[in-house]
């Protein structure tokens, strides 16, 4: 099985694709070498630059930096203190030019309603003692203290009133004066001067998610244990953002990210998840009993090569249940099991018969949908992948989930790329070109789940659209492990070898070719499936499974230049030599 | 037990209240337990519970000042803020509250609470309701409700 893997996915096709791709650089690897060196190529950059640059992601350092310039630039620009540009400024959701324009319409009025006083309302300048308006205790001048109003309190009770009100939440950053009927404003100067340390480190931290969560250009990253906030710049229209911890979420739904889907069907498919969660859990928590054999058999690896344990030893596709020998080039590639409809055509063995106890045909179409975006999902409980031995020998037959992935680009880069990097003789700095594969097999992983998400809400009547997207979604699927299959299965190698190895220029050049081949049919995916796959509605709707390949090379092309390589990957399934 | 610690604000409050009462407010410690306060409202002239005497209780809490005394009605008041079992819709109680307010503010702001009702702002539905709809018939029910409940007999 291996080896006509091999044959499968380094075939002559192949070699085409990176040829071409290579003919455009000029035949030499020194364009490579010449790209890896950009000093600005580290991989935060790299992935957020995979989308037009609009937006930033802030670190806890940068957002407080971000905190601090605002608040110099307001405080130099109005000449006040930096407490009272801070306190303006969160009043104004912490933005600027809302803080100037309100400033120089009308100061007096701000200063009301915010409680910034420009003198005190109370002053007691002869008096030797003071009653706390607290505690009503005398106390001398000097051990009195108030806002800029004057209103004096004992600094026990200022304490008092300061702990109490910072431990009841992020309403203490719009602290006022306690006497009733003022409303001077208390700055952070006072907590720093009165609070605990506790205290104060918690005001800070309101201080910081104020920032975050009051401006309207900053959100949370909301990957669990993540601290980063993203900073989006509005207008261009595509919400996908990337954090620097390997997230991609929607800036506008805070959902996963899910190009080429629009938040709308996003909230559609997660509300409906829910709410058939109980049908799924009976179908997904049970197990699936063995096509041949119909012993329960409990998947708790990411292979989707089924082998039944003696003496049955029947092997299967867990998807379809059909026979695994029965996968190959001639169903149209290994992963023509997404095809819904020839699934259940291909339905032989007792998988007719399972499915005939399910009760509805909706049902039926819905977890085939499911269970193939569940498969991409990151956290899928049900397909618990294990980074066993035996994952790694079937890797070209997996539906690999994005949590794979990226623990795949972790061990890459805390590990394998200095090792390799010795072995090699090769800088760092030139390995990155398996990163960046690593980077876009994460992202493709997730632009596929999104896919059947899209094919189940593609309407049934609409024919020719779900034939023309099927192929695609099986296209980028083969596409998407012959990726993932050079930078895994064939980088092996290298890192076993004693000495530097002759072929692993060509290796490099073979990768980066099948990057830049994959990006660009996904990005072309993506840009098809969003455009509702126009090109369909524009030929006749009659067409045939031959015409369909055209579709795919005019929806590569018309996009430009940058499309070559992808119009290429129709010939991914030329097999052999 | 519990006034052994009591803080001096406290007991000067208590004092106070006690030396120099505020027109028709009446507030005692309970003899047990110096947080706990026996409350007397006179209702005020020229609103519906004119004539009227309401006993209400007070309690400062652990936190107070720095948190609110509780109060609540023990005769029974017809009023859009007040529920039936005496719980009072008033912000210093929550949110206004501010540590610089005392026991004499609080009642101060009940006793105005009844010469000005509020059913914009309800804490019993039906009789805000009432209000609003038909408030001759309201005020009504209120003198009602004072003569059978709150004559002081």
């Amino acid at each position: 099985m291996d080896s006509s893997d091999d044959d499968f996915y380094s075939g002559e096709a192949m070699d085409d694709d990176y040829d071409c791709y290579n003919s455009d650089n000029a035949d030499d690897n020194d364009d490579y070498e010449f790209i890896e060196e950009d000093p600005e190529d580290d991989i935060d950059n790299s992935t957020s630059r995979r989308q037009q640059q609009s937006y930033t992601v802030l670190r806890e350092e940068d957002i407080h930096q971000h905190q601090e310039d605002d608040i110099t630039r307001v405080s130099t620009v109005l000449s006040i203190s930096r407490v009272d540009a801070s306190i303006l400024l969160r009043y104004f959701n912490w933005c600027v030019s809302k803080v100037h324009d309100a400033w120089f319409a009308d100061e007096d009025g701000v200063r009301k309603s915010v409680g910034l006083l420009e003198k005190p309302i109370v002053q007691f300048p002869n008096a030797k003692e003071l009653t706390c308006g607290i505690c009503f205790d005398s106390y001398p001048h000097d051990e009195v203290l108030s806002a800029a109003c004057g209103h004096p309190f004992c600094s026990a009770c200022w304490r008092g009133f300061i702990s109490t009100t910072i431990n009841d939440g992020p309403g203490c950053l719009t602290l006022r004066c306690p006497d009733p009927s003022c409303e001077a404003a208390v700055g952070q100067d006072m907590i720093n001067n009165l609070a605990s340390g506790e205290d104060k480190a918690k005001y800070s931290r309101y201080l910081l998610r104020s920032y975050v969560e009051d401006n309207r250009k900053t959100k949370w990253c909301p990957a669990p244990g993540c601290e980063n906030a993203v900073d989006f710049a509005a207008g261009s229209g595509n919400f996908d953002v990337s954090c620097f911890c390997s997230y991609s979420f929607c800036w506008n739904c805070t959902e996963e990210a899910h190009r080429p889907v629009d938040c709308g069907t996003v909230e559609k498919w997660i509300l409906k998840n829910c709410a058939e969660s109980e049908n799924m859990n009976w179908i997904l928590a049970n197990s699936k009993p063995c096509p041949k054999c119909k012993r329960p058999i409990e998947k708790n690896q990411g292979c989707m090569h089924m082998t039944c344990s003696p003496p049955c030893k029947f092997e299967f596709c867990w998807l379809c249940l059909g026979a695994w020998s029965d996968h190959g080039e001639r169903t149209g590639g290994f992963y023509a099991c997404n095809r819904y409809e020839s699934a259940k055509q291909q339905g032989d063995y007792d998988e007719a018969e399972r499915r005939r106890e399910m009760a509805k045909n909706s049902l039926e179409k819905y977890t085939h949908y499911y269970e193939r975006w569940a498969s991409n999902q990151t956290d899928n409980v049900n397909d618990q992948v294990s980074v066993s031995p035996h994952a790694m020998l079937c890797g070209s037959d997996r539906i690999i989930s994005r949590q794979k992935a990226l623990a795949d680009l972790h061990q890459m880069q805390t590990v394998h790329l200095e090792k390799l990097s010795d072995i090699q003789c090769t800088p760092e700095s030139q390995l990155k070109f398996i990163i960046e594969a690593l980077l876009q097999i994460v992202e493709c992983r997730r632009v596929l789940k999104w896919t059947y998400a899209y094919g189940y809400y593609l309407p049934e009547h609409e024919h020719a659209k779900r034939q023309f997207f099927e192929y695609l979604q099986g296209e980028a699927e083969s596409g998407l492990e012959r990726l993932h299959q050079c930078a895994e299965k064939e980088l092996q190698q290298f890192l076993t070898d004693d000495s530097p190895s002759k072929e692993f220029n060509d290796f490099r050049t073979k990768l980066a070719g099948l990057t830049s081949v994959t990006k660009n049919y996904f990005e072309n995916l993506v840009r098809a499936l969003e455009n509702g796959l126009a090109d369909v509605d524009s030929h006749a709707a009659a067409c045939s499974k031959t015409t369909s390949s055209k579709f795919a090379g005019g929806a590569s092309k018309g996009k430009g230049g940058r499309g070559k390589g992808s119009s290429r990957t129709g010939g991914a399934h030329d097999t052999g030599r | 037990m519990a006034n052994s610690n009591l803080p001096r604000r406290i007991i000067k409050e208590t004092q106070r209240l006690l030396s120099e009462p505020a027109p028709g407010i009446s507030a005692s410690p309970s003899e047990d337990n110096m947080r706990y306060f026996n409350v007397m409202i006179l209702g005020p002239t020229q609103s519906p519970y004119e004539g009227g005497v309401f006993k209400l209780e007070l309690f400062l809490p652990e936190e107070y000042p720095m948190a609110a005394p509780k109060v609540r009605f023990l005769t029974k008041i017809y009023h859009p803020n007040i529920d039936k079992l005496g719980r009072i819709c008033l912000d210093i109680l929550k949110d206004k509250w501010s540590p610089a307010l005392q026991i004499r503010t609080v009642l101060l702001s009940i006793q105005a609470l009844l010469s000005a009702p509020n059913p914009d702002d309800p804490l019993s539905e039906n009789i805000a309701k009432h209000w609003k709809t038909n408030e001759a018939e309201a005020v009504e029910t209120a003198k009602e409700w004072t003569r059978l409940y709150a004559s002081g007999a």
